[in-house]
């Protein structure tokens, strides 16, 4: 099993679209031999504190951020988009990302 | 026609007996299935609203178990009718989900949205099927007021037209909130952005009257940094424990009446963490049927380009929505208090999320004016929910919240569309009731649509505006 690696999804209610995010990454990322856990957040309980203990901040869309990211912040809204060939380029930056922490 | 009745009966009778949470798991499963979903996706699907309609009843019923006492004694002790209680939306959406009539509203809602694409009426795929119980809602609202099943449907279908167009209007103003090109797809048929047309009132006083004090905006995401850990979930749990202690004349003095106030909180707080988890499950549970919708669309649509609708949430990361539902809450709970006529205590919808990204769409950001506008339109909400917790109270019995007490009602403070709601209840009471309640019906409805005319003409202005700021 490849190293574990942990990031965190945020939206709304936490529930909704992060959740979609959450879902679609690991499951490609498993499918891609990778071992990627996401958490699903509330887009403003996310702060500094939280995200260093992650690998990357998977986002819908610009986000504001009262400081400067440690990690990597990817733009993963095209997953909601529910159109398979959109969401390819995401899971690619995810893939590229993960491959340099394992 | 007798004949047809029965048959029907004899089918769906013993279905509609075996309550809520079964009918939904056999007709989501069916009805994915129908969309081509695999079949174990499809039960999954199923099984995963059976449990979350059976999950949200039973935490419904021990929140309002632990706070009905207590807010009888809140009523008594401080004279201010605040006895309805706020669960915020995940119950709300239990109960709507839990009606197959939402689903009936569903597919008419994705034929018209085909519909309007074939005739290039829109350019928005909706793909945020979840959210259809915003419209489903209104409707059954309808028909609980007396409305026949085809009048709610029309009365869906005219909201669910508008929504749409809504979504092309705001698209320019989603993509410089969140500064990406026009080929971004992202656009929300959200129910709460709805109220854009009433926010834009305000918004034009403000652009006459006051707009000296924009120079008071300040820096939302500092502020949200500081709130912090007191504006989650769980901590609005505890301070509403200890804020209907206090009211409710909780004697402090003995151990009991600690021991009734941490009770409280602790039991409000776990409440409003497991609402949200329950939560996460419905959507999971709609999300191989909304696949399923997407797919068939996209496929019906081969190489055309679409704007998405989502979820509200892709504006989320703006700073000021989260700024103001902070803000906003403390002055919606003064609101409460004074407001004649509102009997909910807010808590589970205390945060404003379905009030202000409608907020931020209209004013683009200006801070001090999303609290404002927010704080003047708030009583909407409150009346809103007022108006519809005893059919929200019928309807959560209904799918199997059997735990709430015999006299308590529930409801949401700040569920989306407010202004729907009313016309929902003005419509039901026209049919049932005749004589001046279609004036009131149709006169809504009028004054709904002149108000949303008025607002897509400012809103075009506005885009052509903001097309021509790119080009230069």
């Amino acid at each position: 099993m490849p190293k574990q690696i942990k990031m965190i999804a945020a939206c709304g209610a936490g529930v909704n679209s992060s959740h979609q995010i959450k879902d679609a990454v690991e499951a490609e990322m498993k499918k891609r031999g990778h071992n990627v856990s996401v958490d699903a957040y509330m887009v403003k309980d996310v702060n500094e504190e939280l995200l260093n203990k992650y690998d990357g901040y998977l986002t819908i869309a610009k986000t504001d951020l009262s400081f400067t990211p440690k990690v990597p912040v990817i733009d993963a809204g095209a997953i909601l988009y529910r159109i398979p060939a959109m969401a390819t380029p995401v899971y690619d930056t995810v893939e590229k990302i993960v491959k340099g922490l394992e | 026609m007798q004949a047809i009745i029965d048959i029907a009966n004899t089918i769906f009778g013993p279905l509609i007996k075996l309550g809520a949470a079964p009918i939904m798991l056999i007709v989501l499963t069916v009805i994915a299935l129908i969309f081509r979903v695999k079949f174990t996706r499809a039960l999954e699907g199923g099984l995963k609203l059976a449990i979350a309609i059976t999950a949200i009843g039973n935490v419904m019923g021990m929140l309002t178990n632990a706070f009905q006492p207590a807010m009888k004694q809140f009523v008594v002790n401080t004279g201010i009718h605040l006895d309805y209680q706020d669960m915020g939306w995940a119950p709300l959406a239990t109960i709507t989900w839990g009606s197959p009539y939402t689903l009936f509203f569903l597919l008419i809602l994705v034929i018209v949205n085909i519909i309007m694409l074939v005739l290039n009426k829109t350019n928005t795929l909706d793909v945020d099927i979840f959210d259809i119980w915003h419209s489903a809602f209104v409707a059954l609202f309808a028909q609980w007021c007396g409305a026949p099943l085809w009048l709610a449907t029309l009365l869906v279908v005219f909201i669910g037209v508008l929504k749409i167009i809504n979504s092309d209007l705001m698209k320019p103003t989603f993509n410089e909130l969140l500064d990406v090109p026009d080929s971004n797809p992202m656009t929300s048929t959200h129910m709460n952005y709805m109220m854009n047309p009433w926010i834009m009132i305000f918004d034009k006083i403000f652009d006459k009257f006051f707009h000296g004090l924009d120079k008071y905006d300040f820096d939302s995401a500092k502020l949200n940094e500081k709130i912090g850990f007191w504006g989650s979930r769980f901590a609005i749990g505890i301070y509403l424990g200890v804020f209907i202690s206090l009211l409710s004349g909780t004697n402090f003095l003995t151990i009991d009446g600690w021991i009734s106030m941490f009770t409280l909180s602790f039991i409000a707080a776990t409440c409003m963490e497991l609402f949200s988890v329950i939560g996460s499950w419905f959507i999971a549970a709609v999300e191989p049927l909304s696949q399923g919708i997407a797919d068939y669309a996209t496929k019906k649509f081969n190489g055309r380009t679409f704007n998405i609708g989502l979820d509200w949430p892709f504006i989320a990361g703006r700073s000021e929505v989260w700024a103001a539902a902070n803000v906003l809450a403390p002055i919606m709970l003064l609101e409460a208090m004074v407001l004649p006529g509102n009997r909910l205590l807010p808590l589970g919808g205390i945060v404003a999320m379905g009030v202000t990204p409608a907020l931020l769409i209209v004013t683009r950001g200006k801070i001090i004016r999303m609290i404002i506008i927010g704080a003047l339109e708030l009583p909407l909400f409150l009346w809103a929910g007022t108006l519809t917790a005893p059919f929200v109270t019928e309807m959560a019995r209904k799918v199997g919240a059997v735990g709430i007490p015999k006299n308590a009602m529930i409801s949401h403070t700040t569920m989306e569309g407010p202004v729907e709601k009313f016309i929902g209840y003005a419509v039901g009471h026209a049919w049932s009731d005749k004589g001046i309640w279609i004036v009131y019906a149709v006169g809504a409805v009028a004054i709904y649509l002149l108000v949303f005319m008025w607002y897509a003409k400012q809103m075009k202005k506005r885009n052509v505006e903001l097309a021509a700021a790119k080009e230069n």
